[in-house]
């Protein structure tokens, strides 16, 4: 890339204004297990596929979908290890946000605290970008939401969305197939469609 | 400014620098303030099935009846219930804490909370403050390793016990469970049992009053009785009111002051922007 000799130092702007490491996060991103989410009219569903490395891996001992609170769920694409630490860190937030305000922390903030989180770190000495996307689901007094967390700190709602491998074709699958006043049971549905679309590849 | 992913050790505990200072007014002759300790009667016990806890809903300031009809049995974890007695404040925010970190505890394990897990966290909690978090509670629960019944005391110390009391009311409550605590009790009998240690406590002590809460947790299933037993209902004398009529009270004198206006209105231009 023309940029190589800017993305040694993570804190620093390329001529082109890009943070060039923020870019490679994405890519470890993309090249992660496909993640999908679709929100429906009464709930949302989030789906990614288990793919181990082998047979002999405990199946029951990896977990690629978190809950961080009751009605909070989050499905990753990218560096398994990353997210664990950033589902830790939403954890607390969502307990300290109950500890001082009595209310369930509702799923629009709990999202902003944890993009603040991987904001600081792309804006921090000696540390490195988080190398995942996150999917979050939560059912909430606004109703079922579905948000996607980037590396770089920025957060989007979506009515359905992909992420990692093989995401261009899922996304045009889920554009054609998504409807508004989809039920949780045709949005389950959906999603398991969606992701053996891409099962081969 | 920059923050890395290092756990630090928390700087937690008592601040001990002024004790010095407190000593060398002491000796001045200044009174330490005092603060308000709420009196209580709260109990637990094991039955055949799991844990009942119970407390009364007095909480008091003093001589006075703060709140009539207050909640002392904390939750801590569906399966775990924490009564509390001693200063309110500390009691509310210890057992909150606690939940709260169970909580994480439980995401992070993925199973259900321990009642030692909850004992443990609190009186570390209550140690490192050295006895000043004046917070003395019962903590019942049932887990996987069968029901647990448990007396926490200010300082951090522990008790493990098939039935325990606290609070100003406990040697009330004490009386009835050391004549009538038999192992094995079914539910209804011990709900009967405890009912009948809270009464005794808010009928036979001034810090206990108002109503009997009850809280019952088995394996799988917590049933919170809030107010079970109402032995105080207020009583009123006139259902239709007071109606003082004109006469009934005699005038000694009368003075009558007309008020004069005092205020002028002046005219004055508007405010300059």
């Amino acid at each position: 890339m023309g940029d190589s000799q800017y993305s040694f130092s993570l804190t620093t702007f390329s001529p082109s204004g890009k943070l060039v490491q923020i870019e490679h996060a994405l890519m470890a991103v993309g090249s992660g297990q496909t993640s999908l989410g679709i929100k429906a009219a009464n709930g949302v569903v989030i789906a990614t596929e288990k793919k181990l490395p082998s047979i002999l891996v405990d199946e029951t001992s990896v977990q690629k979908i978190q809950l961080m609170t009751t009605n909070i769920g989050v499905v990753y694409s990218g560096m398994g290890p990353d997210s664990r630490v950033l589902v830790r860190k939403s954890r607390k937030q969502a307990q300290q946000y109950y500890r001082l305000y009595k209310e369930p922390i509702p799923v629009t903030q709990l999202v902003r605290e944890t993009a603040a989180v991987m904001q600081e770190f792309t804006q921090s000495g000696g540390v490195r970008p988080f190398g995942v996307s996150l999917l979050v689901a939560g059912y909430d007094d606004n109703g079922p939401q579905l948000f996607q967390v980037d590396p770089s700190g920025s957060y989007f709602s979506w009515k359905a969305s992909a992420m990692g491998k093989n995401v261009s074709n899922a996304k045009t699958f889920l554009e054609k197939r998504y409807t508004d006043d989809m039920e949780l049971d045709d949005a389950v549905h959906t999603a398991i469609l969606t992701l053996k679309e891409g099962y081969f590849l | 400014m920059v923050k890395t992913s290092i756990n630090a050790p928390t700087k937690g505990g008592f601040n001990f620098d002024l004790c010095q200072r407190n000593e060398m007014l002491l000796k001045k002759g200044m009174q330490l303030p005092t603060f308000r300790k709420t009196g209580t009667t709260i109990v637990g016990i094991v039955f055949q099935d799991g844990v009942i806890l119970g407390a009364d809903t007095r909480a008091t300031e003093g001589p006075i009846v703060a709140d009539k009809n207050c909640e002392k049995i904390h939750y801590m974890a569906p399966n775990i219930y924490c009564c509390g007695a001693g200063t309110a404040a500390d009691t509310e925010a210890v057992t909150d804490m606690v939940s709260s970190q169970l909580q994480l505890h439980c995401y992070a394990t993925g199973r259900e909370s321990r009642v030692v897990t909850a004992l443990t966290l609190l009186k570390s909690h209550l140690f490192s403050y050295q006895g000043h978090v004046s917070a003395a509670l019962v903590l019942g629960g049932v887990d996987i390793s069968g029901p647990h019944l448990h007396t926490v005391y200010p300082h951090g110390s522990t008790d493990t016990l098939p039935f325990a009391t606290m609070g100003s009311g406990s040697l009330a409550a004490m009386a009835v469970f050391e004549s009538k605590f038999r192992e094995g009790l079914t539910k209804d009998e011990g709900i009967q049992l405890l009912c009948e240690a809270i009464c005794s406590g808010i009928f036979n002590d001034l810090g206990s009053g108002s109503n009997v809460d009850v809280c019952i947790i088995t394996k799988g299933h917590t049933e919170y009785l809030r107010n079970h037993q109402l032995p105080n209902p207020r009583t009123y004398v006139s259902s239709r009111g007071y109606n003082f009529v004109k006469g009934h009270t005699e005038v000694l004198s009368t003075k009558i002051t007309p008020l004069k206006s005092k205020a002028e209105a002046a005219l004055v231009d508007a405010m300059e922007e």
